[in-house]
């Protein structure tokens, strides 16, 4: 009997339930169509117009996205932000592996991890604007302390490191990485604190050494969070943005638009060129996307095959 | 747990002072303003607490609340001293830094906003305002500006104009350029400081070329920094019927400047950095091509000091010409220290100027009666042009008729030189139909294909291509013809 009662009156609960959800959720749904869905949608349709800021909206069909395609300068662009790119990451991923690999041993047995985790996080939560002007101050080229002590320790000639075309970029890189790498480290060291102890005592009885457990336990139970850094990395080094504006004269990119990213240039056409191209600036916005999306494929793709 | 909670504090300390640090940086006043939300200043001061009105007894019916955002801090004045004359009224102004407010007047305008009455806009920003429809149109009724047109300096008239000659803006100043330069130095060289003599030293630019030589034998630098002669680059617009106008004065002020860059002309100085302001009091360090990166930043925190420091023991010049437009007489007035009195202006090879406030009316006000009597106000009232004189103590206005009247007004700095009869000569040269809406873009796309020559990055005409490929990529509707 009681079955049958709860079988009658079980449907009529749910419904309720169900719809007080959908009055909770209202509040993100309206704030995610206000501003994450009609702003993609509004810079799609504007990337097929001439629209200049103001005035009317004149379809011009894909004459942007051919000019995007015919722009050497973005295409330039694209190589700055990766030649950017990639030392960043290199070194992002490196320094957080080691310091990961130091933490997680299990003979080291270091202690004060959250502190160390909070001082290597400290960069990230630091403003844009400050680290800018913090490291323009130390590279300055005559009066910083960089080369400052350079010279005291015996370079005559101090490095120009905001001005030299085949520096700056990987000046760029190194401090990004200085501020991302312990965003990394975090995310690697939460990985492997999920990875069961029983493996490494399984395998440290079955004679494993330090760094075959390394590569054989810790880098493959590791590869769903790299494959999230990674991903989360390239997309975020594909919008770089502050640190090269703010350090390297606005979206001029000095030295010779050397560290002119993709973001800057979008940027350029957006808000700084007169009268503004806010349609052009629309369409190097998705194909920019595109660019974004087709290597996130790759990288998921590869990364899962591996793991196949 | 001791540890811990010592760790904790230990962090949120740090933490705190990252963010103070943050806070640091902002306040700077010498950093040029870049980003958004600290530059915005209102003050707002209701007309009651106003102290003695000096023409309570002229004391307009005026009434009502005015807000005005503006990018130079001058209008905050003009406004207290129309609160004065119109106790009746309050304002509201908002002082926005010049990269942002352009932007900032857009996203308020274009949202619908009633609010900014007043607006205001520098020359290059103009034109789009105008196409925007940010303006209102100040020829028709009640307004109708056309019967002021012979009132003020008619360059300035025209840029207030919309490309259909609507008028939109006025300024209360006029900015054409012209070379400052030291008197007693001339005297020491060339043997005399007459300005109209000096000026021919400045006559194109070769003979600035020759005179940079003459003075470096002498020990001297002509220029500060090679940012001096910028004003006057070029005698033709960049783009003539959607055309790229790239001609021969162009390539010859391209020529100049890697000249008097090689041939260590200047002292090196980054104009606005603490070596260019030192040069204006006397002796600086010979910073050379080579050793002249690295003084751009020096305003961050200390500059002279830190550039003292750094240049002990280096051979030092002084500076002969410093090239800017009539506000210059300000910024020279207020760094030029024991150098005070021996200063002269002269024309340049061109004419040109530089910036300057334009004011006028938002075409959303609802307070537009209201605005129109700011406006006027400010431009228009030679009354109001005495008191700015007097006040800004060397500003150079708009108005012919106060320009006029202080025609014989000697500026002691410049050794009694009657500046306002110079400037409105300089003013009166300017052909405003050169200044086009491309003119930053194709500059700076020019400054850099200059800077990569004389620096040796890349030959004259690879140069010259690359600023062909760049302009033609930024603006695809215009003609190039290389």
């Amino acid at each position: 009997m009681d079955g049958t009662n709860q079988t009658t009156q079980k449907p009529k609960k749910m419904r309720n339930v169900n719809n007080t959800a959908y009055w909770m959720i209202l509040p993100f749904v309206v704030v995610f169509l206000v501003f994450s869905v009609y702003p993609v949608l509004r810079t799609l349709q504007l990337s097929f117009t001439d629209y200049r800021g103001y005035g009317e909206l004149n379809f011009t069909g894909i004459t942007n996205y051919l000019r995007v395609f015919k722009d050497k300068y973005f295409w330039q662009a694209l190589l700055h932000t990766i030649n950017i790119w990639v030392p960043n990451i290199v070194l992002q991923l490196s320094l957080a592996f080691l310091l990961t690999i130091v933490f997680s041993d299990m003979k080291y047995k270091i202690k004060g991890l959250p502190f160390f985790r909070a001082v290597y996080y400290l960069p990230n939560i630091i403003a844009a604007t400050s680290i800018a002007f913090l490291f323009k101050t130390l590279l300055d080229w005559r009066f910083g302390t960089i080369n400052q002590i350079l010279q005291k320790v015996g370079v005559t000639n101090p490095i120009d490191w905001m001005g030299t075309p085949t520096i700056t970029p990987y000046v760029i890189s190194v401090i990004s990485a200085w501020m991302w790498f312990g965003n990394s480290f975090i995310m690697l060291m939460a990985g492997v604190q999920g990875i069961p102890t029983d493996y490494y005592e399984a395998a440290a009885i079955d004679g494993a050494g330090r760094w075959k457990r390394f590569f054989k336990i810790t880098l493959p139970l590791l590869k769903p969070i790299l494959l999230y850094v990674s991903i989360t990395s390239f997309i975020g080094g594909l919008q770089m943005f502050d640190l090269p504006f703010l350090m390297c004269n606005g979206v001029k990119g000095d030295p010779y638009g050397s560290t002119q990213t993709m973001v800057m240039y979008m940027y350029k056409f957006g808000f700084d060129t007169r009268p503004k191209q806010v349609g052009y600036a629309s369409a190097i916005a998705y194909v920019l996307f595109l660019l974004i999306l087709i290597v996130s494929l790759i990288q998921f793709k590869v990364m899962n095959k591996k793991e196949d | 747990m001791k540890l811990k909670k010592l760790t904790a504090l230990l962090l949120a300390g740090l933490m705190a002072l990252s963010l103070a640090a943050c806070g640091d940086d902002n306040t700077d006043a010498n950093t040029p303003a870049t980003s958004g939300s600290n530059d915005t200043n209102v003050s707002t001061t209701p007309a009651d607490d106003n102290t003695t009105t000096p023409a309570d007894d002229t004391a307009s019916d005026l009434s009502g609340k005015l807000v005005i955002w503006t990018l130079a801090a001058d209008l905050e004045q003009f406004a207290d001293r129309f609160k004065e004359m119109n106790p009746g009224v309050k304002t509201e102004v908002v002082v926005i830094a010049p990269a942002d407010y352009p932007t900032k007047v857009e996203a308020a305008l274009l949202g619908g906003a009633k609010e900014p009455d007043i607006i205001v806009g520098e020359p290059q920003m103009l034109e789009s305002m105008y196409d925007a429809g940010f303006f209102e149109d100040l020829n028709q009724a009640p307004y109708n500006a056309q019967d002021y047109a012979g009132q003020i300096v008619d360059y300035v008239w025209e840029v207030g104009q919309d490309a259909d000659g609507i008028q939109r803006a006025i300024s209360y100043q006029i900015t054409p350029a012209g070379f400052f330069y030291r008197r007693d130095i001339a005297k020491t060289v060339f043997g005399t400081d007459d300005p109209a003599e000096i000026g021919k030293l400045f006559a194109d630019y070769d003979t600035i070329l020759e005179t940079g030589r003459t003075l470096k034998e002498k020990g001297y630098r002509i220029f500060a920094s090679d940012a001096e002669i910028s004003y006057f680059s070029g005698d033709s617009a960049w783009v003539i019927d959607e055309k790229l106008n790239l001609d021969q004065s162009r390539i010859d002020y391209m020529d100049m400047s890697v000249a008097l860059y090689q041939e260590d002309l200047t002292a090196y100085a980054a104009q606005w950095a603490a070596p260019w302001y030192q040069a204006m009091k006397g002796p600086v360090p010979i910073l050379t091509a080579e050793t002249q990166w690295g003084t751009d930043d020096m305003p961050i925190w200390n500059g002279e000091d830190a550039f003292a420091e750094a240049t002990e023991g280096m051979e030092t010049t002084e500076v002969f010409a410093f090239g800017l437009p009539a506000w210059g007489v300000l910024t020279l007035r207020d760094n030029c220290g024991d150098t005070s009195g021996l200063w002269g202006a002269c024309a340049g090879p061109a004419y040109g100027f530089g910036g300057g406030t334009f004011i006028g009316i938002s075409s959303q006000s609802e307070r537009k009666d209201l605005a129109w009597e700011f406006v006027k106000f400010c431009t228009l009232n030679e009354e109001t042009a005495d008191w700015w004189i007097e006040k800004s103590q060397g500003d150079t206005v708009s108005l012919v008729s106060a320009l006029e009247k202080h025609a014989n007004d000697g500026n002691e700095t410049y050794g009694g030189q009657q500046l306002y009869a110079f400037w409105l000569e300089q003013a009166e040269g300017i052909d405003y139909s050169k200044v086009t809406m491309y003119d930053k873009a194709i500059g700076d796309a020019w400054g850099s294909a200059i800077s990569a020559v004389k620096t040796g990055e890349k030959t004259k005409e690879q140069a010259i291509s690359d600023f062909y490929d760049e302009v033609a990529a930024t603006y695809p509707n215009l003609t190039i013809e290389r």
